[in-house]
Formats: C-alpha cells, sequence, structure tokens
C-alpha cells in the first residue's frame, strides 16, 4: 500500500514491453497521468501499432479492466518506478 | 471469532435483485409493446449473463439485426464487467424494488461501454479480475495460470448458475483466503519442501494478508437528508472508480475494523485521526446510537471528513459517509478480516461503495 497519497495529479512512467510477434515500439518509456485510465494506454497503444485490437497485460499476468485508474496500477503492480505493460496481437496468457 | 461463515456466504450467494426489464421503446415494433420482463439478477452475477433469460421475452418485437445487447438505468449505461449487486447498491442511492432497467438490443453505445459481445467476454473479465486479486494477494497469479482449463471452466460456470458449492470446492484449492484469526493467510497445510534460508517466502506458509477492494465512490453532498433525494447518476464521470489494496492487521491483540480499513484505504475521506480514540469518548457498545446531538455537532464541525458509526436499526438518515457492501451498510465496528472472508466476490475482490456527504477534502473525482 503507496504511503504517499496517490493522488491523481501524479505522472505515471509506463514501459511498453511487446510480446510474442507484435512489433516492438521505437518509443517504449512513457509518462502518463495517473488520472487517466488505463484505456488511454490501450488506446494509445493501438493507434501506435495501427491495430484495432491488441491484448494489453501487467506484469504479463492480468488484464486490468479499461476503467482501473493508472494509478492505482502503478501503486498495486509497479515497481522500479515504473508500471510494466506488455502487449501481444493475440492472447498470451489466458 | 468465526472467521469465515457459511450461512453469510449462501446469504450473499443467494442474493439478488428484482429486476423489471423493459425494452427500449425505440426497439418495439408490435402493438400492444411488450410487457417488462421480470427477472432476478444474482448479486454476485453479471447483466450480460441475464440475457438468455430476457431475450425470449422480446425477441418476436425487435427489429431486424443483429444483437448487441446493454442496459441502461435512468440513460445511464451500465457497465457490464459491474457485478449487479454493487450498480445496484451504487446506482440506486434509496433501493428501488424491483429495479427498472431498459434492455436495449441496438445502437451499442461504444463511447461509454466497452463491447461485450458474448458470455466469453464476461468470463474473460471475470478471470482477469481473480488473477489481478490473486496477484494483489500473493504477489502473482500462478494459481491462476495453473488451474487446469476445466477447473477454469468449473469455475466459472458455478458462478454463471449460482453454485456456491461449487464454487467453493474449487476455489478452496487456489489458496486465496480465508483470512484467518490471526489476520493471516489461512492455508492448508501442506508439506512444504525446504526453503533456502534467504529466501523470502516464510516457511510457515502464512504472511499478513492483502485485500484488494474496488471502491466506487459517489458524492451525494453535504446537505442531503433522505437518500432518495440523492442526485441522479447522469455519467460515470461522477463516480470514483477506485482500486487499492489494504493489509490486514491486528493491532495490539484487537481486531482490525471496518473503519480503520476505511482509513487506511481512503485516508484522504476518511482521515487521519484516530477513530478508535473517538470511540472511547462517546462511550461503550456497537449499538449505541450514533452519538448524542453535541457530539457530533463537534465532530462535524472540527472535521467534516470523519466517519462516525451507524446502528443498527437507526431510522435517522446518518450524517456520516454511507458504505454499501452486498447491500448491506455495516457497523463500521466489525472486525474487518470478517467482512473479507463473508461479503467479498466470487473474484476476490470486495467491492465497497461508498456515498459521501461531505463536500470539502474529498477524493478526486475523476
Amino acid at each position: 500500500m503507496a504511503s504517499e497519497s496517490p493522488t491523481a495529479d501524479r505522472k505515471v512512467v509506463v514501459h511498453l514491453r511487446a510480446t510474442g510477434d507484435a512489433p516492438i515500439l521505437k518509443q517504449a518509456k512513457f509518462k502518463i497521468s495517473g488520472s487517466d485510465k488505463f484505456s488511454k494506454v490501450i488506446e494509445f497503444l493501438c493507434r501506435q501499432l495501427h491495430r484495432d485490437t491488441l491484448f494489453v497485460y501487467i506484469n504479463s499476468a492480468f488484464s486490468p479492466n479499461p476503467d482501473e485508474l493508472v494509478i492505482d496500477l502503478y501503486n498495486n503492480f509497479g515497481f522500479d518506478g515504473k508500471l510494466v505493460v506488455n502487449y501481444a496481437s493475440s492472447m498470451a496468457w489466458g | 471469532m468465526e472467521v469465515f461463515s457459511e450461512e453469510a456466504t449462501k446469504y450473499v450467494w443467494g442474493g439478488a435483485i428484482p429486476l423489471q426489464i423493459h425494452l427500449h421503446e425505440s426497439e418495439v415494433t408490435t402493438l400492444p409493446p411488450p410487457p417488462p420482463a421480470l427477472v432476478l439478477g444474482s448479486r454476485i452475477g453479471y447483466l450480460p449473463l441475464l440475457v438468455p433469460l430476457i431475450k425470449p421475452y422480446f425477441s418476436s418485437t425487435l427489429p431486424p439485426g443483429e444483437d448487441t445487447v446493454w442496459f441502461d438505468y435512468n440513460g445511464l449505461p451500465l457497465k457490464w464487467y459491474v457485478p449487479i449487486g454493487v450498480l445496484f447498491d451504487l446506482l440506486c442511492a434509496e433501493p428501488e424494488r424491483p429495479w427498472n432497467l431498459t434492455v436495449h438490443f441496438r445502437g451499442y453505445p461504444g463511447d461509454v461501454l466497452t463491447p461485450c459481445d458474448s458470455e466469453d467476454t464476461v468470463k474473460w473479465s471475470y478471470i482477469n479480475s481473480l488473477k489481478e486479486a490473486a496477484y494483489v494477494i500473493n504477489g502473482n497469479c500462478k494459481n491462476i495460470m495453473n488451474m487446469a482449463q476445466v477447473d477454469q471452466f468449473d469455475l466459472w460456470q458455478s458462478l454463471v448458475k449460482g453454485n456456491m458449492d461449487g464454487y467453493l470446492r474449487i476455489s478452496s484449492r487456489l489458496k486465496l483466503g480465508p483470512v484467518g484469526e490471526d489476520c493471516f493467510l489461512k492455508q492448508a497445510s501442506s508439506l512444504q519442501p525446504r526453503q533456502a534460508i534467504d529466501e523470502p517466502d516464510t516457511v510457515g506458509c502464512s504472511r499478513p494478508s492483502r485485500i484488494p477492494v474496488r471502491l466506487y465512490i459517489r458524492n451525494v453532498g453535504e446537505s442531503l437528508e433522505y437518500l432518495e433525494d440523492a442526485p441522479i447518476i447522469d455519467s460515470w464521470d461522477r463516480i470514483s472508480y477506485i482500486n487499492r489494496a489494504v493489509e490486514i492487521h491486528k493491532e495490539g491483540g484487537n481486531y482490525m475494523t471496518l473503519k480503520h480499513a476505511m482509513r487506511t484505504l481512503l485516508p484522504e475521506i476518511f482521515g487521519d485521526e484516530d477513530p478508535d480514540k473517538k470511540y472511547e469518548l462517546r462511550g461503550e457498545g456497537n449499538h449505541e446510537a450514533c452519538s448524542s446531538f453535541g457530539d457530533q455537532e463537534t465532530i462535524s464541525t472540527a472535521r467534516n471528513d470523519l466517519v462516525e458509526e451507524t446502528s443498527f436499526g437507526s431510522q435517522r438518515p446518518s450524517e456520516a459517509n454511507l458504505i454499501r457492501i452486498q447491500g448491506i451498510e455495516p457497523d463500521l465496528n466489525i472486525p474487518f478480516s470478517w467482512v473479507v472472508n463473508n461479503l467479498r466476490n466470487p473474484d476476490y475482490f470486495l467491492h465497497l461503495c461508498v456515498f459521501l456527504r461531505t463536500s470539502s477534502h474529498q477524493a478526486k473525482a475523476t
């Protein structure tokens, strides 16, 4: 449980990692506002990779629902100061 | 203290919302229009799972086209991944029975709702929530990932069919609880392989429990006297959806209370002041009425954002922030471990609805 106040104003560092045959992004690290929903990360990925659908995971483990706040995901699952997001073209961890 | 009550779990699994489901007028092609469908929506279930029950009522009147089913309450499209009981507790400040919903088979609002094509979409969402919960509890979700396909299928089917025994049988193998009296996660005793001394995991397979919580926060306003007058939610922007975890621990021999857990989860709302101290000042008894008026005024003027206890059977609307879990507004002195073990959903999340009465210094709505 984060001891600092997990306010919306924080920026969160997101590290985007390709899985399987998904294309690797040139720029893989981004800062996103903590008050944004995870759907923003998904949308960003879809735009960058020109895909309609992607499978997106946290720590190669689970897909959070798109309404979850980035700050909550970071507080609960982030480590080393970043949130690791894996993306794949097909279901990687079913 | 009985940490896990099968009786309480039966109530939770048996809980259902009586729904009166109207077909949206734009989709009625016959005269007279079909009467609404009366369906029981399991509290722990999800709206899309009701479609096979509902569709027969309306299939003969629908316009041609493909089905993209969604529901709305007072015009607000309902998020399908939120358990039915939570939607009801959150959106119906004053419980409405039956709960009047509108069903649509066309015109899916893709700007508000993520797509939901079939039962599989709901299952995927459930399994991922389960993984997320497991990750919070264990630091990884290997136990879910290593489930046999048939077990995952059976677990899901137990939920769909409201089969509590089937669910408990499979879920008990996942080692996600219940929280024991010592506030440690109860593990089935098993032979542990000898572990290296420097291994972070304790050899005694017990550790303080981290509880995953989903909070749905709604501001009903300071001056609200009766819940039925709460402003209608016309947009999900009015609800804060917050996902946090709380570690259960004992406080010098005392059980951690729900009140304390709320303070840990939402310090920006429930304040830093030790609520136990305040409780001592007021006197003994869980069932004592919510303090004298004098006390309340003092506390209210001093700190608007403190939680006050609600007493059982209190007719007077509480001036405090309201917490609703599985349709219950619990006494805040209940041990949090009891709440966790008995009121959490099959996805191992505790879903809490919070009705904020304070206007100042509240959690930022997104």
